[in-house]
């Protein structure tokens, strides 16, 4: 006859190995594509907002702005790219918070994995989400007779500098979803946050044709430099200053937020 | 007939009640419009090119007419929102039990629907006027705009009071706005429609709210409205007629 021993939970080795962790980022990365696939109303930002921002302001806005649908695409396909990506890391700090209040949580904290996982497998998953938002707009564009003089270089370029861009503002969104009391009160401080931070950039017109006023924010708005970055590698192939800026805010929004998240996300665990 | 006025008012004072207990609704309805107009003014204006219409002072001029019906299309959301809890929880059963004219609940909604939009409407002009919206235009002319925006206003509030009788979720109401918000974009509200390609130019130059706005911007104007002042007459009556029976028909089956 076999004996139950049961192991002193305290036994337990509280450390995960990187290899271990790694496996369970994915793990929980796998975890919120399901959800994804389950839920498609989830991947509406991504999917229908590219492309009926794009039809929109380039068929409706395009020949009062740039004299012609054609002559706007290079100005606006870039920024309809940012700002898509940009809005779509938003739905990461409301996910999270959302799990956090159906128990979710309290469950993984019962499991032998690295406290970390939980929080940086969505965020894995979520480069799809940016990846999909970035293909269709750029698809969209070309359908439309857009020609990126960067060439695929510029292009790839663009894309990935946009995703890790979305990927780094994820973090001061993680970050929300774990201080604010409810999801919708996320999502109301993300759109606060977002909405002036897009709209008032140059994603949709050049800064020149705006009031002096409104130009200066516009200047020093992180957007503007986005948008800049990814206009001059899509339209020029050219790695420029605006390039390095926008790395540097990404890896600096990453230096803070990252910290910020996983010390708040401790804290309510 | 009197009682039917009668009942409907004292209907409308309970429908004005639940607004003044909640003056935010107002508040939501006029904030994304108005949100839209500074957007547009001071962010798109300088960029869009509308031959006569320069600065932004002038392009808050050119725009106002469709953020008037954009706020329309969001004050009426609520309409059906309001009409939908109604029905949801039941308030017309407890009313049909009563001596009250049938049609009063729904004149009721008209009614309280036409005021608060006319709050909100106030509320985006005083802000268009502070940002630079200026108008010549006479008398008569203002009383012309204003009987076209409430025509308006009238015609979608019956059609909203469709989705606020037959939606069978909360969702299903707010989705019937989008359309709504949608059509003044796609219109010569914000830009020319010379300025548009072929197809979407077709579609922008006959769908309702283009002659509704050009009417509304050439009263202001003080120009030639053309045939648009009678095309947007149409087009506002022949929607309140048929709302009107689709909205008749759906409260008799609710009610039988």
């Amino acid at each position: 006859m076999s004996t139950l021993t049961l192991t002193d939970p305290r036994d337990l080795s509280r450390h995960v190995s990187l290899r271990h962790t790694f496996s369970q980022i994915l793990s929980m990365a796998g975890r919120s594509l399901i959800k994804m696939r389950r839920n498609p109303e989830q991947l509406f930002d991504v999917v229908f907002q590219p492309i009926l921002f794009t039809l929109m302001f380039a068929y409706v806005f395009g020949g009062a702005i740039s004299g012609s649908t054609h002559r706007y695409l290079p100005l606006i396909i870039p920024g309809i790219l940012a700002q898509t990506v940009l809005t779509a890391c938003m739905a990461t700090g409301t996910q999270l918070r959302e799990d956090m209040d159906k128990g979710v949580f309290d469950r993984f904290k019962s499991l032998p994995i690295s406290r970390l996982a939980p929080l940086a497998g969505p965020m894995v998953a979520d480069l799809v989400r940016y990846t999909i938002a970035v293909t269709l707009t750029i698809l969209m564009g070309l359908v439309m007779g857009y020609r990126p003089h960067g060439g695929v270089g510029g292009v790839v370029g663009a894309g990935l500098l946009l995703i890790f861009a979305g990927w780094s503002l994820a973090w001061a969104f993680t970050w929300l979803g774990t201080i604010a009391k409810s999801a919708r009160a996320v999502q109301g401080y993300s759109m606060m946050v977002m909405f002036p931070l897009t709209f008032l950039s140059n994603a949709y017109v050049p800064t020149t044709s705006m009031p002096t006023w409104l130009q200066d924010f516009v200047k020093v708005n992180p957007v503007s430099h986005i948008v800049s970055a990814a206009r001059d590698l899509m339209n020029q192939g050219a790695v420029t200053a605006e390039v390095g800026w926008a790395l540097v805010g990404c890896v600096a929004v990453i230096a803070i937020f990252a910290p910020l998240s996983l010390v708040s996300y401790r804290r309510k665990i | 007939m009197s009682t039917v006025i009668h009942d409907s008012a004292t209907l409308t004072k309970r429908s004005l009640r639940h607004i003044r207990r909640s003056p935010d609704t107002i508040v939501t309805t006029a904030i994304t419009p108005i949100a839209m107009m500074l957007l547009f003014v001071y962010v798109l204006g300088g960029a869009i090119r509308t031959g006569d219409h320069n600065g932004t002072g002038a392009y808050a001029t050119y725009v106002l007419p469709g953020i008037l019906l954009m706020t329309i299309a969001s004050g009426v959301a609520y309409t059906a929102y309001r009409m939908f809890m109604d029905v949801s929880t039941g308030i017309i059963e407890r009313f049909q039990s009563m001596p009250i004219a049938r049609s009063a609940f729904l004149w009721s909604h008209v009614v309280t629907s036409v005021v608060a939009n006319v709050v909100s409407l106030v509320l985006v002009v005083l802000v268009a006027l502070v940002i630079g919206f200026r108008s010549g235009a006479g008398i008569f002319a203002w009383i012309g705009v204003a009987g076209i925006v409430l025509l308006f206003t009238l015609s979608l509030t019956w059609l909203a009071l469709v989705p606020g009788l037959t939606a069978t979720s909360a969702d299903g109401v707010s989705g019937f706005s989008y359309p709504l918000i949608f059509l003044p974009f796609v219109s010569s509200a914000f830009v020319p429609t010379a300025t548009m390609p072929g197809p979407v130019r077709w579609f922008a130059e006959h769908q309702p709210v283009t002659p509704v706005v050009n009417t509304i911007r050439g009263l202001w104007a003080q120009t030639s409205v053309g045939n648009d002042w009678w095309i947007a007459l149409l087009w506002c009556l022949g929607l309140l007629v048929v709302s009107y029976v689709a909205v008749m028909r759906a409260y008799r089956r609710r009610v039988s």
